[in-house]
């Protein structure tokens, strides 16, 4: 059986990204459902104050300070983690599922000698057995996997998918471990961060796309679509006859002669849904159409649908999502 | 008075028939050289067999050559070009009696004797003057109001033929006033200005009544007449005027195919084994091409009527022939070596006639419908995009629904097993999925859209619903259609269309059917003009018409109502297929029905950009959608209804209406679904 | 430089209504059409336009049955040198380790500088192929590449991060890449141009030739067991919510915040 469970924190540029938080419920769940025990592990250049902030909540914190874990080098993630794993032969390792775990985690998964399942939204054990629930064929169907060995395990985890409310009373260890890393001999080398060259707005990574079309009207506040984005952490976006209008830039247009996205959550406001506007929409979105027509066919795609006046729900919707968000 | 004939009068004390004969032999050395020089090129030039139904042929020559039916499409213009047409076949004789004159002082033409030659002279100088006068109002008529149709944008240096070619006729109209001005004046026969007025009136302005300066001018004149003529002639190849020589051979060889897109190559059996698909240069265009390229005057009103040019789209049909044609005359040269791609190596495919002006044409056909002599702009697009797409150059936005008609038979990606879903639990229409083996008397050719497209769905059950409610015995083939192809054609990738067009004809050859019929012009099209295999093929609306005449059915005002209707008429069903009245006697058998036409219909109608493939495709440079500037031309002439034929017109012009602001003002309805609508 | 193409073969689930197979251990994938995973042709195509730069030759190889000659041959047509398609029917039910360990021993024998790949797979989405692989081969990976330059012995490129950032890395060469989607702009494969390619043989590998053995592979040699496929609780069309403008919005913003949508 599993006695350790490690969970990789993720940091970028020294700060802690929200999607460990939720890798560290999981952890935490796992450990009481499978009497193991909980060790987070930060790589990052200078950790000391992440460090503390982990061990609020979790009991054993393994750091590994050096220079080379400014960036997610995914050569010196894999060897650093083996070097610290692996000798305990038995382990289940989670992290969250980003574009950085994406980069080491299945290298680590052969490093380790462990099974993988990427992306999983939801965990249980059962009869002792873990069992991992992902989506497949394009997240038009749910899956349940096992692990034949179930002795060493590599998770990563879909973001929102774990709830984690801070207990804050952990009062964990910090254990410096020295960096196993000459950095002269890897052969992956981080130059630099660069900001993508794409006006003010990335529409094509964006997670939240809040997307406006034509039946915003011929004098639309403009203000009102773009607080309600800013208030629900997403980008605006739009059709092409909002870019046709000159009301936004072309970067901004999403379709088949625009951008092609991949969303988690795209509300459509006001966009009727013509093919080329839907096949710049990539994977299977949480797709929620706002529409005074109701036979538009958006709504044939949507997963949810609201037929009303634009001027009256978009208001109302950012003074909820606000109040929800506290 | 002694009047000097310029065959009697040696001039630098050579004789004038030794002048007359050089002149006549250096002239027509020079223009057999050159006239040579472009048949050669022709000659390099890919095949065209152009030369059966020669009863057709001729036809189009006397009707669109020689009578100038097109001309006056545009009507000012027109006049002015069919006097000049006229004059210059009359003035023809005159030019060839002239020169015979320089060996002969009394050289005539065998059949212009007596009071036939006469009435000639007397016509001939009627002729003249009408021309000088075409001539002045044509340049002014370019000075002074500059019509947009004759610039020539991005290509400089084109202008200032025009004046050349008005300056070089009204120059030989003038010389040869001169001649037989002084003629005039030194006979002054009494009363005669009646018969020769251009001569009367040019020797108004003879300075003097001495008989030297007289036999001067007119000897002059005539040289100087001689000399402009064989300028005037040796100029023309070497100009955009070639027309004036190679306009009715092109109309003689014109494309007798409507609708019908030529094969890859003439002669080959399987071209897929050819070194090269498609066009890149001017010997891969075919001969007749070539032809059009230089026959083309300039005129621009293809491109006026162009839709793609109206929207700002880079597309200039007129251009193409300008383009195309400098490009001929640089690379293969009079003097000098041919050599290809010019002093800058350029490419005419891609670097002249740039992927932005072959992907913007809907093939709607309107260029070719108004070219007064018939120079053809689609073959030669879809050729060039044949060769684009051969080397794999195609907009993304395109690749998507050619890959998805080569997998599934439609270009919506949708699954083929659910091409007959909407035929499902109908009320009103039981449709039957005809099997191979079985029969039927009407089958019904969905095609894709009409299968997948939720709007088009509808009017696929209305369809059924209206030959249900008349008993036809049809039927659709479900799962074994395939996408008609016609569009796949177009964007040029032969292939594809092949192998769609292969498979239905299969399943067309395994049932039993009098007759196909589909509300889709394009599915139409392509059954009747492209497939190689012949099959009897209607549209939608000729079905209609002839329930209508049957009298099996009536239509009712319910639907109508008080509103004003107009009528869109599609291009692949209009001007490709000649399907004008039907549509039309449908709308106006409904009792009452306040009908008007647009000032753009038949075979003008403006396209709305669905061809080709096109609604996929969405262009970076249009300023306006074809859509909108169509929507508001019916609004111009008070329309609250605009019914269409095609479904690809439906789908964007119901946009427009939208994005017009016309919504709740303007309707947009299928004539199968105003059908449905109406039936009492 | 010679790079290899690891391209594989799936069906497309797109526009299809998708059902559970017998045994609820896959979908029914009779009704489906099955072509290359789109991140790979995004791969493919990468792969020629380095070789139509720097030279060299492409090589593509695809763990699937039969059927994927065609899939295969499109990307010859593309303008890869050669195809392998690898299977044996003991490779049925493998996992992504299988895969990756199949094509570890594919390659190894190989001369080559390059190994590119799609970084996910629409059917199964877990975008650990390329990973594994390139430990398995010990060469150094990266994911999510968006621009790929190659210089003398090294290869340095952008990688997609979230929230349009990106890092410039380099890494040597012999080396793996798994490539974003949008990198490049695929050319387009006619009918003719699959043609042309149509006598150029496509040889199969089963796991003899590649010296592995039946508990390597399939079911055997995966890692994990699928438990159970179902089809995820969904309405047909848009679930309306209904009511006056407050409330709707009011009972959206938290089904935004149960799908944790909300941050």
């Amino acid at each position: 059986m599993i006695k350790n469970i490690y969970v990789i924190a993720e940091q970028r540029k020294g700060s802690l990204r929200d999607i460990t938080w939720e890798a560290v419920a999981a952890g935490k769940k796992l450990a009481t459902d499978l009497g193991a025990e909980l060790t987070c592990v930060l790589l990052c250049g200078k950790g000391g104050l992440i460090a503390e902030q982990l061990a609020v909540e979790v009991p054993k914190v393994l750091l590994v300070e050096n220079p080379v874990f400014e960036s997610t080098n995914s050569e010196a993630v894999i060897s650093t983690l083996k070097e610290l794993i692996k000798p305990q032969g038995s382990y289940l390792v989670v992290m969250g599922a980003s574009n950085s775990t994406l980069d080491f985690a299945p290298g680590l998964s052969v490093a380790l000698d462990a099974a993988l399942a990427t992306d999983c939204f939801s965990l249980e054990v059962k009869d002792g057995r873990l069992l991992a629930s992902r989506q497949i064929y394009s997240y038009k169907i749910n899956s349940v996997v096992s692990f034949k060995n179930s002795d060493r395990v590599v998770l990563t985890l879909r973001a929102g998918s774990f709830q984690f409310s801070p207990a804050g009373e952990a009062k964990g260890t910090i254990t410096n471990e020295p960096c196993p890393i000459d950095e002269s001999k890897l052969r992956k080398r981080f130059i630099k961060y660069v900001e993508a060259e794409k006006g003010d707005v990335d529409v094509a990574s964006a997670d939240i796309i809040v997307s406006i079309g034509r039946g915003i009207g011929d004098e639309p506040d403009l203000e009102m679509f773009q607080s309600l984005a800013d208030t629900m952490g997403g980008v605006l976006a739009c059709s092409r006859p909002i870019v046709d209008k000159n009301l936004l830039p072309k970067y901004h247009q999403v379709g088949t002669s625009g951008i092609e996205v991949k969303p988690k959550v795209y509300l459509a406001l006001g966009i009727s849904g013509a093919f080329q506007h839907l096949g710049g929409i990539k994977g299977s979105p949480l797709l929620i159409a706002v529409n005074k027509d109701a036979r538009a066919p958006i709504f044939r795609v949507a997963n949810y649908g609201i037929v009303g006046d634009l001027n009256e729900v978009v208001p109302a919707l950012e003074e909820k999502i606000k109040s929800l968000k506290g | 008075m002694d009047i000097l004939k310029p065959a009697d009068t040696p001039l630098l004390g050579i004789p004038a028939p030794v002048i007359a004969l050089c002149v006549l032999v250096l002239a027509a050395i020079f223009f057999s050289y050159v006239m040579y020089k472009r048949i050669d090129l022709m000659r390099k030039a890919a095949p065209d067999p152009r030369f059966s139904n020669i009863p057709a042929r001729v036809w189009r020559a006397l009707l669109y050559g020689f009578g100038q039916w097109r001309q006056p499409r545009y009507l000012g213009a027109g006049i002015l070009h069919i006097l000049l047409f006229a004059g210059f076949m009359i003035l023809s004789l005159r030019s060839l009696t002239l020169i015979g004159r320089g060996f002969s002082s009394t050289f005539h033409l065998p059949f212009l004797t007596g009071p036939i030659g006469f009435a000639y002279e007397s016509l001939k100088d009627y002729t003249v003057l009408v021309v000088l006068i075409v001539c002045v109002i044509a340049i002014l008529r370019r000075a002074i109001f500059h019509p947009s149709r004759y610039q020539h944008p991005g290509v400089p240096g084109h202008e200032y033929e025009a004046y050349v070619i008005l300056g070089l006729v009204a120059a030989l109209m003038v010389t040869d006033m001169v001649h037989d001005g002084s003629l005039f004046k030194l006979e002054s026969v009494p009363g005669a200005y009646h018969w020769f007025p251009a001569a009367a009136f040019a020797s108004l302005f003879m300075p003097s009544h001495d008989s030297s300066v007289l036999n001067a001018l007119h000897v002059g004149g005539y040289w100087a007449h001689i000399l402009v003529f064989f300028g005037l002639l040796n100029y023309l190849p070497i100009s955009k005027h070639f027309h004036v020589i190679t306009a009715i051979p092109n109309v003689y060889f014109s494309n007798l195919n409507r609708g019908a897109i030529k094969p890859v190559r003439y002669g080959v059996e399987d071209w897929m084994t050819l070194d090269q698909c498609g066009v890149s240069d001017l010997t891969s265009f075919t001969w007749k091409h070539i032809l059009d390229f230089y026959s083309c005057a300039d005129c621009g009103r293809c491109t006026d009527n162009c839709p793609a040019n109206a929207v700002g789209r880079t597309l200039s049909p007129k251009m193409i022939s300008v383009k195309a044609r400098d490009y001929a005359y640089e690379n293969y040269p009079i003097f000098g070596k041919a050599h290809s791609g010019g002093s800058e190596n350029k490419k005419l495919v891609g670097d002249i006639i740039t992927e932005s002006e072959i992907w913007a044409c809907t093939t709607c056909g309107a260029c070719e419908a108004e070219c007064p002599i018939f120079i053809e702009y689609i073959d030669k697009i879809v050729d060039m995009r044949r060769y684009l797409i051969d080397r794999g150059e195609i907009p993304q936005s395109l690749q998507k629904p050619l890959q998805q008609i080569k997998k599934k038979g439609n270009a919506y990606g949708a699954m083929k097993s659910k091409r007959a879903a909407w035929a499902k639990g109908l009320e009103d229409a039981e449709v039957r999925i005809l099997s191979e083996g079985e029969s039927c008397d009407l089958l019904f050719f969905v095609d894709s859209c009409g299968s997948f497209d939720p709007r088009i769905q509808e009017i696929s059950k209305s369809f059924a619903k209206i030959m249900s409610r008349n008993n036809l015995d049809f039927a659709i083939l479900g799962q074994d259609e395939n996408d008609s192809g016609n569009e796949v054609r177009r964007l040029g990738e032969e292939g594809l269309f092949e192998q769609v067009s292969a498979k239905n004809i299969e399943a067309f050859k395994s049932r039993n059917f009098n007759e196909i019929v589909s509300f889709d012009p394009h599915a139409l099209n392509a059954i009747r003009n492209d497939y190689p295999e012949t099959f009897p093929v209607i549209h939608s609306s000729q079905l209609i018409s002839r329930l209508l005449n049957r009298k099996t059915m009536s239509l009712n005002r319910d639907w109508v109502g008080d509103r004003v209707v107009t009528y869109h008429d599609p291009c692949y069903l209009g001007r490709h297929n000649g399907v004008y009245d039907e549509p039309r006697d449908v709308l106006k058998s409904i009792p009452g029905i306040k009908y008007k036409e647009m000032e753009r219909s038949f075979s003008r109608s403006f396209c709305c950009s669905g061809g080709g493939l096109l609604l996929w495709y969405e262009n970076e440079d249009e300023k306006e959608r074809m859509g909108e500037v169509r929507v508001r031309m019916a609004a111009e002439v008070g329309a609250q209804v605009i019914v269409t034929a095609c479904p690809f017109c439906l789908i964007n012009l119901e946009d427009a209406i939208k994005t017009t602001g016309n919504e709740g003002k303007i309707e947009v309805i299928d004539l199968i679904e105003l059908v449905d609508r109406s039936m009492s | 430089m010679n790079i290899i193409v690891c391209m594989k073969w799936i069906p497309d689930t797109s526009e299809a209504d998708l059902t559970v197979a017998a045994g609820a251990k896959d979908i029914k994938k009779d009704d489906l059409d099955h072509d290359i995973n789109d991140w790979d042709r995004f791969a493919v195509e990468e792969a020629v336009q380095i070789k139509e730069k720097v030279g060299g030759k492409v090589t593509v190889v695809c763990v699937a049955p039969e059927d994927s000659e065609e899939t295969l041959r499109e990307c010859l047509a593309r303008g890869a040198d050669e195809a392998f398609q690898v299977w044996s029917d003991e490779m049925e039910g493998g996992d992504g380790y299988c895969t990756a360990s199949i094509l570890a021993k594919f390659i190894k024998n190989r001369d080559f500088d390059l190994v590119l790949t799609g970084t996910l797979a629409e059917d199964d989405g877990a975008g650990q192929v390329g990973g594994m692989l390139a430990a398995m081969l010990d060469i150094p990976s990266s994911t999510l590449v968006s621009k790929i330059e190659i210089h003398d012995k090294k290869a340095s490129f952008l990688r997609e991060l979230e929230g349009g950032l990106y890092e410039s890395v380099e890494t040597d060469i012999p080396c793996l890449i798994s490539v974003a989607t949008g990198l490049n702009e695929p050319r387009f494969v006619s009918i003719r141009a699959v043609r042309k390619v149509a006598s150029i043989d496509i040889p199969n590998m089963g796991i003899e030739e590649l010296g592995m053995d039946a508990g390597q592979v399939g079911q055997a040699g995966a890692r994990l067991v699928m438990e159970e496929v179902s089809l995820p609780p969904e309405g047909e069309g848009a679930e309306i919510i209904a009511g006056k403008p407050e409330e709707s919005a009011a009972r959206l913003a938290e089904i935004l915040k149960e799908k944790g949508a909300l941050g």
